[in-house]
């Protein structure tokens, strides 16, 4: 295992002036946490390999709750690395399964969890209307506890027909879906579809702290939230690209196929001392 | 004097960060910058520095003005006002702002503003890049829609890098909106460095991959230039992009070169395909240029037209006295076309080349053809002339103001294809007036339109006519196939009266379309296959034909363009071989019986045809090709003895007649063609090996004037090019193409009328042109006893229709369940008269004098499910028939059904060809063209 020591004095300076530009009122404390990598996948596989059985399993199926429009697949067209050192998760136009659509959603759930530390992915995001990639994760009770008891934490979601935001959330009893406490951020002169982009959250007993780029753009604690603090036990991680769906809306005839979210990385730390 | 020039762009620009860095004191006036201002505000509260306005040409010049009330932010913003229509100051609102030195934009991703109107409304055009000279990097977005809220626009720069010295910085163009005026405003006008500009998909031609028939010498800009760019927004924008933002590339550019403003130069023959890319990326869409190279021009003058000049107005002609005509080319927008004037033979022709459309114009000195019966006009193309490739003719009258527009102008456009159209020979259109049903007025003839997909074309003898005559359109051979002359005992014969033949059913019901008859042409029982869709045909028992070697068929057709025939044995195993069609005069093919491998020949149970078209078929049978070579390098069997009365033919080689005084069937005119006679199956033949030319002296002159056809057999298997020309005193010479190599020996019928101008009356020579050995027999002149007219109304029900009634969505048939029809015959002002008649007991739509007709739908239809539309149809004398499918909007597409029709025809449209129309909101069906009309079995099918 790495031993790594991840020192976020850079963070920090980047946080400050954040901080002053979003208006935040939280207190600038000392966020120079030091984390230990304790799990990855760098999906450096081949071409059209499907990613490590060892890490993820596939959700095959549609909808999800959702109203999204594709089929996730467990098939290396959907889902594989690109030989490049990247995971793609690509979502064709093609009828499959009853849908119009076809895409990948995977999971470590039963393989991996964690409760509290960093969480980071370095991704590409796919473009337009109706193209809904998401980094999340959710608690690991969820087939006991139902949703959203179990709580969720979505690192990442975007909309395909706002190039420029990426939204960071959390789902929690009594303020879950339309409710959900979340925050945007904007790049400024930058698209999250051209370039690569780290997406992360810093995850505590009493703080979920949301980067995108080492830049901290959200702070959710207890108080912040309306209702449960559920964030207290393990989650586990998802990867997936939807198309259409409640959040995002329908792709139009500006929606090019096939859409393709990259993820150079993913990668788990756990604070150390 | 200054002294100091800083030639080199890197050192300048080193100089001036040294002066930032140092703060250096030093007067910039002494510095000639080797780049231009890279100011990018345009507006913001007003003129930046150096910016100037004019107004268009014929716009409203007082409809800019800056406003301090109503602005987006600062001070002021720029307001437009569009005038009402009909405003005596202009018709409309246009301008450019440009400065009078150049700016350095390429720092910039786009030009963004930020626009309200006074109503919800579509600006025409915006863009930058007019710099009122070159103005070689226009952009612009056409159709900006805007609103009573202020928003922010964006005009992506297509590629940034080259706009180092741009002067047009701003421009627009808006009229009124349903005639009426209207204001908007536009504020914070800057280019930007956005980074958020992104997925370029930049397209040449529209996007599409064109190809064009050219000439060396010829200048082919490209247009349809554009690039779609996902913005900020999420949006994806169009944007026009002048070419010379592209970088283009010809694939040869010996044959042809793109210059860097996207004009192509055709310098040598062959094909070349031209490519683009913008800012790196490729275009999508295409040119390819097929190059003739030096320019193909006909030999001959076109026939000199015979009508009496006292029933004649003409546009141009040698033969008449012309009227005025004001113009051969105005020029209209978007047109290509390029004007020549030339003689060929001492005869004037007009020339176009890059005809897309021109308009022909004679407004000053209108034409009153109210008198006249047919618009005649000779065509010659070069170019390729292969289905779908169309030739249009539109014909305008203004009415009696005898002004465009008002209200009473009137027009027809027809359509013409292969095989009407033909490449490189004269084709002479006689066109019955009537046939441009739209023309509803003759009494101001202003406008002659040709359009189509003919580029290069030659014409000649335009003119309106009074005939007498009626037209009649030849619906069937009018002689009867050749007759077989093989020994009975080698021969298994399915349908033939020179054979006894084997039991077999000439019309099983396999679904088809087709409609199956035996019909006696000039006595000789003929099997007729009308609107094939496919067609079977049953063995009584298993045959086998093991022994055979070739299948024979002789066939005819005017109108097929594809045919296949099967050989099926049991399994089934089948196997396609694809006839040559169509046909002039009957064709005889003799097919190798390896061709239909793996069919199993021992065990043979039926044929099948498939294709389209009406077809006459004669002497099918299989024989033993005894001892021969099949494929050999000469015929095995003599050529067909003709049958024709020798009271009506004038033969030049033939055994069968007399044939006329002929000096010389070898006369030395320096050609390397080996002639010799041979006999081949007991038949003396004509024999030319290793052709480059041959002639043929007759003795004297002959007159076939009162003859209608040259008829020749011929045979050769490794021709690929042969010509026969026909050579009057002058000399005057016209070559006829023949179809080689052949299968067999094959029959031609030439009528006549394709070798004028030469004089028929004054023959003397026949000539042979083209390569390999050929063999000839039969080679007389015949006079055809009279083509047979067409009926004007079927007299048979149209083809039951086949698909199963649950993948049916039926509009008009009895064999389905219609879906709620609003009103089969809806004004929508049409003159057509519709009815509905019993036709072989079958209810049929009958449209008579169609100019158009609608059909309207009771509410909308969903058709997304189907693949099809299915449509019988019949007419006798409509020259333009199409049919349109319309969803609201309205959105309508046609599409063009081929007329005039050998009986009834079938077709399926793949539903496809009517995009964009909304097969989930169908409302309403339109027919447009001319004639009368019988329609049966409207329905959609998966």
């Amino acid at each position: 295992m790495k031993n790594t020591n991840y020192i976020l004095s850079k963070t920090a300076l980047f946080s400050i002036i954040l901080f002053g530009f979003y208006g935040c009122t939280e207190d600038a404390e000392n966020i120079n946490r030091n984390y230990q990598l304790v799990w990855e996948d760098d999906f450096n596989g081949a071409a059209g390999e499907l990613p490590d059985a060892s890490k993820w399993v596939f959700d095959i199926g549609t909808d999800w709750g959702n109203q999204q429009l594709e089929y996730d697949t467990d098939r290396a067209e959907n889902v594989s690395t690109d030989g490049n050192g990247n995971l793609a998760i690509v979502a064709k136009q093609e009828n499959f399964g009853g849908q119009p659509f076809t895409s990948g959603r995977i999971k470590t759930q039963g393989l991996f969890q964690q409760t509290y530390g960093r969480f980071e992915a370095r991704m590409k995001l796919p473009w337009g209307p109706g193209i809904w990639p998401a980094f999340w994760l959710l608690g690991a009770n969820c087939e006991t506890v139902t949703w959203p008891q179990c709580g969720e934490i979505d690192i990442m979601e975007y909309r395909g027909q706002q190039p420029t935001l990426a939204h960071g959330s959390v789902h929690g009893p009594g303020y879950s879906a339309g409710g959900a406490i979340t925050k945007s951020y904007a790049l400024q002169n930058d698209r999250y579809d051209l370039s690569f982009h780290v997406f992360a959250i810093e995850w505590g007993t009493d703080y979920i702290d949301y980067y995108v780029d080492d830049n901290l753009y959200q702070r959710i604690t207890p108080a912040d939230v309306p209702g449960e603090w559920v964030y207290d036990h393990d989650f586990f991680i998802f990867l997936n690209l939807a198309v259409g769906g409640s959040y995002v809306g329908f792709p139009t005839d500006d929606t090019r196929f096939p859409q393709t979210l990259l993820v150079d990385y993913v990668r788990v730390y756990k604070e150390v001392n | 004097m200054k002294n100091i020039n800083f030639k080199n762009s890197l050192t300048a620009l080193l100089s001036i960060l040294l002066l930032i860095n140092f703060g250096c004191a030093r007067d910039i006036d002494e510095l000639e910058l080797a780049t231009f201002p890279t100011d990018g505000d345009v507006y913001l509260d007003g003129f930046s520095g150096g910016l100037n306005y004019a107004a268009f040409g014929g716009s409203k010049v007082t409809a800019f003005d800056v406003d301090t009330e109503v602005k987006y932010q600062g001070t002021s913003s720029m307001k437009f006002a569009v005038p009402d229509a009909g405003d005596s100051e202009g018709a409309y609102a246009g301008g450019a702002y440009y400065t009078a030195t150049g700016r350095d934009l390429s720092g910039y991703d786009a030009l963004t503003f930020w626009a309200k109107a006074s109503k919800a409304a579509t600006i025409d055009v915006v863009g930058f890049g007019l710099d009122l000279e070159e103005s070689r990097y226009e952009t612009s977005i056409s159709g900006l829609a805007v609103n009573t809220n202020w928003k922010k626009y964006y005009i992506p720069i297509p590629d940034p890098s080259k706009l180092t010295e741009e002067r047009g910085m701003f421009y627009y163009s808006e009229g009124p909106e349903d005639g009426k005026g209207y204001t908007f405003w536009i504020d914070e006008v800057q280019f930007e460095k956005l980074g958020t500009i992104a997925h370029a998909e930049p397209a040449i031609l529209e996007g599409q991959d064109q190809t064009i028939a050219a000439e060396a010498g010829d200048e082919l800009p490209i247009g349809g230039t554009y690039s779609i760019f996902n913005l900020p927004t999420g949006v994806n924008q169009r944007v026009e992009v002048a070419p010379s933002y592209f970088d283009f590339t010809s694939s040869n550019t010996s044959i042809a070169t793109v210059s860097s403003y996207g004009v192509v130069s055709v310098i040598d023959s062959g094909s070349v395909v031209i490519n683009a890319k913008l800012a790196g990326i490729d275009a999508v869409g295409s040119l390819t240029v097929g190059s003739r190279g030096e320019a193909i021009q006909p030999l001959a003058p076109a026939p000199t037209p015979t009508q009496s000049p006292d029933s004649v107005i003409s546009l141009f002609s040698n033969a008449y006295t012309n009227v005025t005509v004001d113009t051969w080319n105005p020029f209209w927008e978007f047109s290509t076309a390029l004007n020549f004037d030339l003689q060929i033979n001492g005869d004037d022709v007009k020339q176009y080349k890059q005809l897309n459309f021109v308009g022909i114009e004679f407004v000053s000195q209108q034409i009153d053809a109210s008198e006249m019966t047919h618009f005649h006009i000779d065509l010659w193309t070069p170019d390729p002339t292969d289905l779908p490739a169309a030739f249009k003719i539109l014909l305008v009258d203004f009415g009696a103001d005898g002004n465009f527009d008002g209200g009473d102008d009137s027009s027809h456009e027809l359509s013409f294809t292969s095989p009407t159209l033909k490449t490189q020979e004269w084709v002479s259109l006689d066109i019955p007036l009537s046939n441009f049903a739209g023309l509803t007025n003759r009494k101001n003839l202003a406008q002659l339109v040709l359009s189509g997909d003919i580029a290069n074309v030659y014409i000649d003898n335009v003119y309106f006519y009074k005939s007498g005559e009626t037209v009649v359109t030849p619906t069937g051979p009018t002689t009867a196939a050749p007759t077989p002359n093989r020994d009975a005992s080698k021969v298994i014969s399915i349908f033939s009266d020179a054979y006894s033949n084997q039991a077999s059913n000439l019309n099983p019901d396999w679904g088809q379309a087709t409609s199956v008859s035996e019909e006696s042409i000039a006595g000789n029982n003929t099997l007729v296959y009308r609107g094939l869709n496919y067609q079977g045909l049953e063995l009584g028992s298993s045959l086998d034909v093991s022994s055979m070697t070739h299948l024979h068929l002789d066939y005819w057709t005017a109108n097929s363009t594809t045919l296949n025939t099967f050989l099926i044995s049991d399994g089934p195993v089948e196997t396609p071989y694809t006839m040559p069609v169509p046909t002039s005069g009957w064709s005889s093919i003799d097919i190798p019986l390896n061709n239909f491998s793996p069919v199993d020949l021992a065990d043979l149970i039926q044929f099948k045809f498939e294709g389209n078209g009406d077809i006459y078929l004669d002497n099918i049978y299989f024989y033993n090709d005894e001892g021969g070579t099949g494929g050999g390098d000469k015929p095995t069997t003599a050529a067909p003895t003709p049958t024709r009365d020798a009271a009506n033919v004038a033969s030049v080689f033939s055994d069968a007649y007399t044939n006329l005084p002929i000096e010389d069937y070898n006369p030395n005119w320096g050609q390397a063609t080996v002639v010799t006679e041979e006999m081949i199956g007991g038949n003396n033949t004509l024999v030319y090996t290793g052709l480059n030319y041959q002639g043929l002296q007759l003795n004297g002159s002959q007159d076939v004037s009162s003859m209608t056809n040259l008829h020749l057999d011929y045979w050769t298997k490794n021709s690929t090019a042969l010509d026969v020309f026909l050579i009057s005193n002058g000399p005057v010479e016209t070559p006829y193409t023949l179809p080689v190599p052949t299968s067999g020996w094959n029959s031609i019928d030439i009528p006549l009328s394709n070798f004028s101008p030469v004089d028929l009356a004054d023959l003397i020579q026949f000539k042979f042109e083209g390569n390999g050995d050929i063999y000839l027999d039969n080679i007389y002149f015949y006079k055809d006893g009279g083509g047979t007219g067409g009926g004007d109304a079927p007299t048979v029900g149209a083809p039951e229709p086949t698909h199963a009634a649950g993948d049916v969505i039926a509009i008009f048939s009895e064999a389905y369940d219609i879906v709620p029809i609003e009103d089969y015959n809806p004004n929508w002002g049409q003159t057509t008269v519709v009815s509905e008649q019993a036709i072989g007991g079958n209810n049929t739509l009958v449209y008579k004098g169609l100019n158009y007709q609608g059909l309207q739908l009771n509410g909308s239809q969903d058709v997304s499910g189907m693949g099809f539309l299915h449509l019988d149809f019949w007419t006798a004398n409509s020259s333009a028939l199409n049919v349109f499918l319309i969803s609201h909007g309205p959105v309508e597409t046609p599409y063009a059904l081929s007329v005039p029709t050998s009986g009834w025809r079938s077709v399926d449209i793949p539903l496809s060809e009517f995009s964009p129309v909304d097969l989930t909101d169908l409302i309403q069906f339109k027919f447009e063209g001319n004639g009368d009309i019988y329609l049966d079995n409207i329905y959609f099918h998966k």
